[in-house]
């Protein structure tokens, strides 16, 4: 079954990954949706669940190729990392860092739940053990743990609309979904919030909780445009809600759908280029 | 001088009954001497192992970096302090013997498919060893070198989690001070091994300007300087100087191992609050003998008391001289007590006693303990033990002399001609 959560979780994993940012495109999904889900608005009864179940049947299976910009502010530096992401599936994904200098041809790839870091300069595949899953990826706001989450956690969460009209004319109305974790659920947030377009069903953001309610993190999504055929939005912004002036944020500057990659690209060797 | 004669002439009047009396409190100062050298040895120990290996006497640091250990957090912050400080401050302050500078970085260790992460103490190799020991616990291998030159030591348990191999590699991933992604190979130089499994674990140590490099922290940022003292007792009184003569650049402040292992000095605490409890009882079971003794000596004296006493004696002398006379029984056995337990003390401090028999190897407060206890003597409380004994068998026997001092000496000498 899948549930709101799945829906957030995997377009931020997928955004993160460019797979993402394909399934959850508006003109994308206008075309999947039966014509009773698609155009609806608020005073539709629509099953919230089924929201997530369409849009996460369009992540699923897709290729993807993607350019973008990462840019972490922190309180202590700011640094930009140009990088270069393919992905296939929900499962396999491999990360070039194309720039600076300094970290050219660094690389992460991810199989399944491993993740391995490429490291040029020592000529070294790192594997990240799981004790490491909740700690940084790259120095961003993201953990390991991000990257490796697929949309099986699309089952571990109940969703429930909070919300539904308008908050932000220019958005249109929207629905506001809170996903909270079924009992017997491994995941690590007590519950998020999300905030989706009802016109285009794109995300607008998701708020993450913790088991006492207390807000940890805020993803929010902008830029909307079409890339690779489908309307996504480019850019992605991560704010930790402890650190009020850092944040992480990823822009796009290519993306393409549906392309043909070889399984062979994600092994350990093609991590070495 | 008519009455301490009197008391001590008495004392000898029933010799085999004093005598037993006197092994008895002699007996009891006996084992206060051992209780008190042991626990002192014990609480020595302790201290020692409980600061020796990694945590030193006083630690200095920037005022935000404990307990996170925060990257940014170095002494004399942003700035860093003068490399010199170590040793200014060894010359500056006669209890500081070694001063020694560690910096710290949480790091992802890799030797391919096998990683970890582990806390990375970047150590001054000729300086550390002269603050703390873990250092020698080297299993194999070589000590690190004293100048930075990619060598690590890990404990026994990571380097077993790692697969790693003597003269291997060991990768490092950590995210730097700019925020790059710092990565380097060590060298595995050797294998540390303390015993303790939860700090063979995690230990990993490199030269601390290997681990600067790796954090991309300028030379002159250290995250922590470990100081060891000739008297570790001293180390509150050290640090409370530090903080307050502005003896530290800003940005820099000392801590105690008290302060820094609270349960150490808990610890350590209660091991002297428990001497008072354990001396007074045992005055209580020597002066209860007392006690019984006077009784007897009184009740056996009652006709000569009223005699005496008839032929002019004062009750006041009567009752000193009762009073003298316990006092020479338990001074005597506490003289004694002294003599037995000084001969079995300068065994004990020396050779020590072995535990190891009875309990074996020895953890406590997760350090190790040497299952030999050297007892160590504390003339204060061996001091105040024998003022104590004295003075409960003064006490015990005020009883028996008041009632000696009381008594009528018609009706004394009239019942004792009836025993």
């Amino acid at each position: 079954m899948k549930s709101k959560w799945s829906l957030t979780t995997v377009l931020f994993i997928l955004a993160l990954l460019s797979v993402a940012l394909a399934p959850s495109t508006g003109t994308g999904l206008a075309g999947s949706l039966p014509a009773y889900a698609w155009g609806m608005t608020g005073d539709t009864d629509l099953d919230p669940v089924e929201i997530i179940d369409r849009v996460d049947r369009l992540l699923r299976g897709d290729s993807s190729h993607a350019r973008l910009e990462m840019t972490v502010v922190t309180e202590h530096w700011k640094r930009s990392l140009e990088m270069e992401i393919w992905s296939k599936g929900t499962d396999k994904a491999l990360i070039n860092i194309l720039a600076p200098k300094k970290e050219e041809g660094t690389a992460t790839l991810k199989v399944g739940r491993d993740i391995w870091n490429y490291l040029p300069k020592i000529d070294r595949t790192i594997r990240v053990p799981s004790s490491m899953m909740a700690s940084s990826w790259m120095g961003s706001h993201f953990t390991n743990d991000d990257l490796v989450k697929d949309s099986l956690l699309a089952e571990d969460y109940d969703v429930e609309i909070v919300f539904d009209g308008i908050r932000d004319p220019e958005d249109g109305p929207v629905w506001e979904l809170k996903l909270i974790p079924k009992p017997e659920a491994p995941v690590v947030w007590g519950s998020i919030l999300i905030q989706v377009r009802q016109d285009d069903l794109m995300p607008i953001w998701g708020r993450y909780y913790d088991e006492d309610e207390v807000l940890k993190r805020t993803l929010t999504f902008h830029d909307f445009k079409t890339m690779g055929g489908r309307l996504v939005p480019s850019r992605l912004r991560l704010e930790p809600a402890d650190e009020p002036d850092e944040y992480t944020e990823m822009v796009y500057h290519e993306l393409t759908f549906e392309i043909d990659i070889s399984d062979r690209k994600f092994s350990l060797s093609q991590l070495r280029r | 001088m008519l009455v301490v004669k009197l008391g001590w002439r008495n004392l000898w009047r029933n010799t085999r009954r004093s005598l037993i009396t006197i092994a008895a409190v002699a007996t009891a100062f006996f084992f206060l001497i051992l209780l008190v050298g042991m626990t002192m040895g014990l609480k020595d120990q302790l201290l020692a192992n409980g600061t020796s290996l990694m945590l030193g006497h006083v630690q200095l640091h920037h005022p935000d970096y404990l307990p996170d250990r925060g990257l940014y957090d170095t002494l004399g912050g942003r700035d860093g302090v003068d490399p010199a400080l170590s040793g200014q401050l060894e010359e500056a302050f006669p209890h500081i013997q070694a001063a020694a500078p560690r910096v710290y970085g949480f790091a992802l260790l890799s030797t391919g498919e096998h990683s970890a992460g582990a806390q990375l103490i970047g150590v001054d190799p000729e300086n550390e060893p002269r603050v703390t020991t873990f250092l020698d616990t080297l299993h194999t291998g070589q000590p690190l070198s004293p100048q930075a030159e990619g060598g690590i030591l890990l404990g026994e348990g990571l380097a077993e989690e790692l697969k790693a191999e003597m003269g291997g590699e060991v990768a490092a991933l950590t995210q730097a001070a700019d925020g790059s992604l710092g990565n380097t190979l060590f060298i595995v130089r050797g294998i540390l091994r303390s015993g303790l499994s939860h700090v063979d674990k995690t230990l990993a140590v490199v030269h601390f300007n290997d681990l600067q490099d790796l954090l991309v922290l300028p030379g002159e940022r250290i995250h922590e300087i470990v100081l060891s003292l000739d008297d570790p007792m001293q180390a509150d009184a050290l640090r409370s100087r530090l903080n307050a003569d502005s003896a530290l650049p800003a940005q820099v402040e000392a801590a105690s191992w008290g302060d820094l292992s609270p349960q150490l000095r808990d610890y350590l605490a209660m091991f002297e609050s428990s001497y008072g409890f354990v001396i007074g009882l045992i005055a209580i079971f020597a002066a209860l003998g007392i006690l019984n003794t006077m009784l007897m000596a009184v009740f056996e004296r009652s006709r000569e008391i009223g005699t005496v006493t008839s032929l002019g004696m004062l009750p006041e002398q009567v009752l000193f001289s009762i009073l003298a006379e316990s006092f020479f029984l338990s001074l005597m056995g506490v003289a004694a007590g002294l003599g037995i337990g000084g001969w079995a003390m300068s065994h004990l401090s020396t050779s020590g006693l072995d535990l190891s028999r009875w309990m074996g190897e020895m953890s406590l407060m997760s350090t190790r303990m040497d299952p030999v206890v050297r007892f160590q003597w504390n003339w204060e409380m061996t001091f105040w033990a024998g003022f104590t004994l004295v003075a409960a068998s003064v006490l015990a026997a005020a009883v028996p002399a008041f009632r000696a001092a009381r008594l009528d000496p018609v009706k004394a000498m009239a019942a004792a001609k009836g025993v």
